[in-house]
């Protein structure tokens, strides 16, 4: 795509991979004529760690641990998302109770993953401050996950047709004791961040994806619905309990079908909003019961056929195409990544825009590298 | 006549579709999947396109003796979700849908990368993930992991 030689005063200059702003390993090859950008292209792969040849050489069980390894930020979803998927594929059904409990932790899976965003996006443009409060209330969230799944980021805490433990009374009363504790913060974070005049100024009108261009580039999540779009998995295609829980789709005013990075931040934002209210009325509506459906294999062999499973994941819409031939080890396991989408609009976003906001606008799509190279 | 019916009806009409199957959402996650020759792909997605779809992702499957693509289209908000399925190998290569869908120009080329099956008329066919080595296809049957792939990275050029 790019010419190697110049015959104008543009140059090459690589950002990365080992650039702060870009969260992990991505390297983007940009054209510049002085401080603009003329051409961009993204170069990939330097995370590549061959998930889906994994999956296609082991069983069911022994890659559980693999899908929170591909999105480090929302793992608790992804394990959440496989488990769902083979569940389809073998015909099982969680007990009430197992899924109000995966409800309540991939919900608050979301808000540290939005917060890591949050704190790590306001860095990008230069503001220190926002980035320790908001880890702060992450680190809340993840003593409460590591209560109940044992672990920190990288979570195999559902299981084919359950989840591994009960909730403790511990968890109930940590979880209890965030929620208000993360509404005045939320508060704070407005006053703060979304009426500053630099925040506003770094971010208004920068980085505009019209509708046109979401569909072009498939993209999805919080990007997406802040063109306007209330597209979210888990009302369109409902999953879970989700059917059961009051809560709004967040979308951007988007009256002109657009949105920018500043939509794009409150999307984010009230969503966790959102994820709180999830979190509440599941907490309230928690069922007895079992936590595991009776006579399950851990060992699945679905029967012979394709299925295919949409999940909405922090960044988008997460997919899992499976394969099977009827024995323990499937044919194909395909996973679409929703920053994998996310990231290809890239291209058309940065031409004409100023180095500077390259930052800006990659910071604002939310991407996991080791997500888009699996 | 509901949403999907309509659908249906268009898609049971349009010229290159060789077999329709009805399937469920709740078991299947898809409501159709469909058959189809790989010099139809681009006309249907174009199809698909003007009544609204996205392209949700592309991938191949290896069967051993053949191989086949896999297209995935859905809608926004009301999703019918549309599974086309095309054989790749060993026929001849399918056309690209770049020009349609622009999401299909990194689907293809990771197809490329992991399955070392080409598109005609991709503006850029070149490997996305993975190193230049000679049949490094890794999600293909006959791959071998092991150390006959040397893992010596050769540099991708940094221009």
């Amino acid at each position: 795509m790019l010419r190697k030689t110049l015959t104008d005063d543009t140059f090459y200059l690589n950002m990365g991979p080992q650039h702060p702003s870009t969260h992990g390993v991505l390297r983007l090859l940009l054209r510049l004529d002085g401080e603009r950008i003329v051409e961009c292209e993204p170069v990939l792969g330097y995370s590549h760690r061959g998930h889906e040849h994994m999956a296609q050489t082991r069983s069911y069980l022994r890659f559980m641990p693999n899908p929170c390894r591909m999105d480090y930020l929302a793992g608790l979803m992804y394990n959440h998302a496989y488990c769902l998927a083979v569940e389809r594929a073998c015909g099982i059904e969680a007990p009430p109770r197992a899924q109000f409990i995966r409800v309540i932790c991939a919900e608050l899976n979301r808000i540290s993953s939005h917060l890591l965003w949050f704190g790590a996006y306001l860095l990008d443009l230069g503001g220190f401050t926002p980035f320790l409060y908001a880890f702060d209330d992450r680190e809340d969230v993840l003593s409460i996950l590591g209560e109940i799944t044992g672990s920190r980021l990288t979570y195999s805490y559902c299981r084919f047709g359950g989840v591994a433990r009960d909730l403790t009374p511990k968890f109930i009363e940590l979880t209890k004791a965030f929620i208000p504790k993360l509404r005045v913060r939320l508060k704070d974070y407005d006053t703060l961040v979304s009426k500053n005049v630099i925040f506003i100024n770094r971010t208004k009108d920068v980085g505009v994806i019209t509708k046109e261009q979401a569909r072009d580039y498939s993209v999805t999540g919080p990007n997406l619905r802040a063109c306007g779009v209330p597209h979210d998995q888990r009302r369109c295609e409902p999953y879970s309990v989700y059917p059961e829980i009051d809560f709004e789709v967040i979308t951007a005013d988007g009256a002109n079908g657009e949105g920018d990075c500043y939509d794009r931040y409150l999307v984010r934002m009230q969503e966790m909003e959102e994820s709180l209210r999830i979190v509440e009325q599941a907490l309230q509506r928690l069922p007895e019961g079992p936590i595991r459906a009776k006579g399950v294999a851990q060992e699945p062999a679905p029967p012979p056929g394709a299925y295919q499973y949409c999940y909405e994941s922090a960044r988008g819409m997460l997919g899992i195409y499976l394969v099977s031939d009827g024995s323990r080890v499937p044919v194909r396991m395909k996973w679409r990544t929703p920053s994998f989408s996310n990231l290809s609009i890239l291209p058309i976003l940065l031409p004409g825009t100023l180095v500077a906001d390259t930052v800006a606008i990659l910071g604002s799509l939310d991407l996991v590298i080791p997500e888009i190279d699996r | 006549m509901s949403q999907n019916e309509s659908l249906a009806v268009i898609l049971e009409s349009s010229p290159q579709v060789t077999q329709l199957r009805r399937a469920s959402r709740e078991n299947d996650g898809f409501d159709f999947s469909l058959s189809i020759e790989p010099k139809g792909i681009p006309e249907l997605a174009r199809m698909l396109k003007d009544q609204g779809f996205f392209l949700e992702y592309l991938t191949a499957v290896d069967y051993g003796q053949t191989m086949e693509l896999v297209y995935s289209f859905s809608k926004w908000i009301e999703p019918d979700r549309v599974q086309a399925v095309c054989p790749a190998w060993p026929m001849e290569a399918a056309p690209s849908i770049c020009g349609v869908f622009p999401a299909a120009n990194w689907q293809e080329r990771e197809v490329f990368d992991m399955f070392g099956l080409e598109f005609k008329d991709h503006p850029d066919l070149k490997r996305l993930l993975l190193i230049q080595e000679e049949g490094l296809h890794p999600l293909r049957k006959d791959f071998v992991a092991g150390p006959q792939h040397s893992g010596d990275v050769v540099e991708t050029e940094m221009v």
